[in-house]
């Protein structure tokens, strides 16, 4: 049976910067908080007329040098976002035909910040049923443009970023140990962007009415994150018959820096073996697991043979879990 | 190995009418132009304040109680459309929240006009790979609410409603039925052929931008006729080669309902009998990505289709994006 082998990864970061101290000119804040609060304090930004699948052909680009082929040897793409670039086509389209692929599928895969973990356990499944061999696994997102900054809470978090991930279908060792994805739709409440969809679609009346605000339950979504995160790690350990200590590197979503301590330390997952580069990258909803797998990688931290656990939480509410082994 | 076997399929339309009569009032057309030209003769549209989710909620429920498994028996849904209920989250998790499918994990996929049919891959694929075994696979869209009706081409031709497929794992040594073959394509360096640029992260409606022409969608109607002919024709192709069958041994033939013409070019060219077609574009309009699941369910409901029936599905759209599956019933 064929398992999932990661043979390169690649990430972009747009290179307009908003420190903290910019966010002090747009909203009632400081750096010194945001710092303490969150662990940010830097993000990224696409340039105007940018978006989510401009930032992943650059991304896209870095992974296919580094697993050793072109665009042509791949057989699928899977794009993990929440902001397409455009209302429609679906961006993995978009990037589909900037790489000039063959014609190949390409289609996006929305699950907010879980969306790479939901993307991956898709790309997994069509390489272990055989259905493709050489996918091209994204996670960007241009969201941004959509901060309100009169909801400072929510509009401090986010940046820009895309990560690229070529998973190729070989016999071996190798491959995803564990996968887990879940949602709890009940609660999507805790963190959402009501407006500009299908229900609630922007209008002449509405456009000027903040159509882009978060709302977000913070201690709520933190308390039920770190419980999360905590849960699946362990559950993903238990099913797999691994030690924390057989985990190299814990490559986990980037929503907030003290979410992440706090979840290693229920682990006891030292912070020393977790990538956190939120600090320079803010929360970039999709990109954020498949950047930092890419850091781990030019870290030198992986060698085949290695575990790599992930984790995510986020809008949906969602959550995903995995552990590949390298 | 598993297999994907499909065990119930549901639909749900809105019940307001907008038919080519009202149109005229809306835009300079008349309703022999459009049946003309498309097929359509009236489409539904939503209340105010409905989202895809809306739709799919009751689609859901008919499909899960044709399939006899309640919604905590759901392992995944899958959700495609081009209209999600907001920004975030996804329409997934809000109709899992609804459907109170608490097992269930929930994602959106989009691929426009092929949505459906790519989400049918990724659901066959997370059954026959092994670990999930029910899914919910979901098509529906909510687009009355953004037509332009200065632009008459485009406005006259996209609606609402959502339709709904439940696939399960089975042992496929036991029963030959279900999901036979997938095929997918794109060809993303022809995006602009069919695509509505602004309203998505390239660039955001703001107050600044947002005039009369924010949600013009661009098509260049012949070039997307031809090539849809075309592309149906070949994908057909593909699925039935790589299930050793022929265009005589499919009994239902369950195309996208984007275009009258095109179902009727393509199917010519196929050599597929008219009667073995599900057509409901005249009464739905064209729905994206749910309007294979509820051209499928309405041909269930009319006694169309029987245990063993091979249904062929294919699709062609935005993207450009184009797929083709064969089913045994």
């Amino acid at each position: 049976m064929f398992k999932s082998r990661i043979t390169g990864t690649g990430m972009h970061l747009p290179e307009e910067v908003l420190t903290n101290a910019d966010c002090e000119k747009l909203c009632d804040t400081n750096d010194e908080w945001i710092r303490k609060r969150t662990g940010i304090e830097r993000r990224h930004m696409a340039p105007e007329g940018k978006g989510s699948a401009d930032l992943a052909y650059h991304a896209s680009k870095m992974a296919l040098d580094n697993a050793g082929i072109s665009a042509q040897d791949l057989d699928a793409i899977v794009f993990c976002t929440v902001t397409p670039d455009q209302f429609f086509p679906a961006s993995g389209n978009i990037l589909q035909g900037m790489l000039g692929c063959k014609h190949i599928p390409s289609f996006d895969v929305n699950a907010a910040c879980s969306g790479y973990i939901c993307g991956l356990a898709t790309a997994n499944a069509f390489i272990e049923s055989g259905m493709y061999k050489t996918i091209l696994l994204v996670g960007a997102d241009v969201i941004s443009k959509y901060m309100d900054w009169d909801y400072r809470d929510t509009s401090i978090l986010f940046g820009d970023g895309a990560g690229a991930t070529v998973i190729h279908a070989e016999k071996g060792d190798h491959g995803v140990k564990f996968i887990e994805m879940g949602t709890d739709g009940e609660h999507y409440g805790v963190l959402e962007m009501p407006g500009s969809g299908s229900r609630n679609p922007i209008t002449p009346d509405n456009v000027n009415d903040h159509p882009y605000h978060i709302l977000m339950d913070g201690q709520e979504l933190f308390k039920r994150a770190v419980r999360k995160f905590t849960e699946l790690g362990e559950r993903a350990l238990d099913e797999t018959g691994l030690d924390v200590d057989d985990i190299k590197v814990f490559v986990p979503h980037q929503a907030n820096a003290r979410i992440l301590e706090a979840a290693c330390a229920r682990l006891n997952m030292p912070l020393e073996r977790t990538i956190i580069n939120i600090n320079e990258t803010g929360n970039t909803v999709a990109a954020t697991i498949p950047m930092a797998l890419h850091e781990a990688v030019i870290q030198g931290r992986l060698e085949r043979g290695n575990h790599i656990m992930m984790g995510a939480y986020g809008a949906g509410l969602t959550w995903g879990g995995a552990i590949i082994k390298w | 190995m598993k297999q994907a076997r499909v065990i119930g399929v549901g639909s749900h339309l809105p019940k307001n009418i907008l038919t080519n009569k009202d149109i005229e009032e809306k835009c300079d057309t008349n309703d022999e132009w459009i049946q003309k030209r498309t097929g359509i003769k009236s489409r539904h549209i939503i209340e105010p304040g409905q989202g895809s989710s809306d739709l799919a909620l009751p689609a859901a429920q008919e499909a899960l109680e044709m399939a006899g498994i309640t919604p905590e028996d759901v392992d995944i849904i899958v959700f495609c459309t081009i209209t999600p209920d907001q920004l975030a989250p996804g329409s997934a998790s809000i109709l899992q929240g609804k459907l109170g499918a608490s097992n269930a994990a929930a994602f959106d996929v989009n691929a426009a006009c092929s949505g459906f049919v790519n989400g049918l891959a990724v659901a066959d694929s997370l059954i026959c790979a092994g670990k999930y075994k029910n899914v919910l696979l979901i098509g529906a869209e909510v687009q009355s609410n953004r037509m332009l009706w200065h632009n008459r081409d485009t406005a006259i031709l996209f609606a609402d409603g959502a339709g709904a497929m439940v696939l399960t794992a089975s042992d496929s040594e036991e029963d030959e039925a279900g999901v036979l073959t997938t095929h997918l394509g794109s060809d993303g360096a022809s995006y602009e052929i069919l695509h509505l640029p602004r309203g998505g992260s390239r660039e955001i409606f703001t107050m600044e931008n947002f005039d009369e022409d924010g949600y013009k969608i661009h098509m260049n109607g012949t070039e997307l006729f031809k090539r849809a002919v075309i592309k149906f024709v070949s994908v057909c192709q593909e699925a039935l080669d790589a299930t050793g069958l022929t265009m005589d041994d499919v009994d239902l033939f369950v195309p996208h309902q984007a275009n009258k013409r095109i179902i009727e070019a393509a199917g010519q060219r196929m050599g597929i009998d008219p009667e073995k077609v599900a057509l409901t574009i005249e009464y739905t309009g064209n729905t994206t990505a749910a309007s294979i699941p509820i051209a499928l369910d309405h041909a269930y409901k009319d006694g169309r289709v029987k245990k063993g029936d091979i249904i062929l599905v294919a699709a062609f759209g935005a993207g450009l994006t184009w797929a083709s599956a064969i089913i045994r019933w």
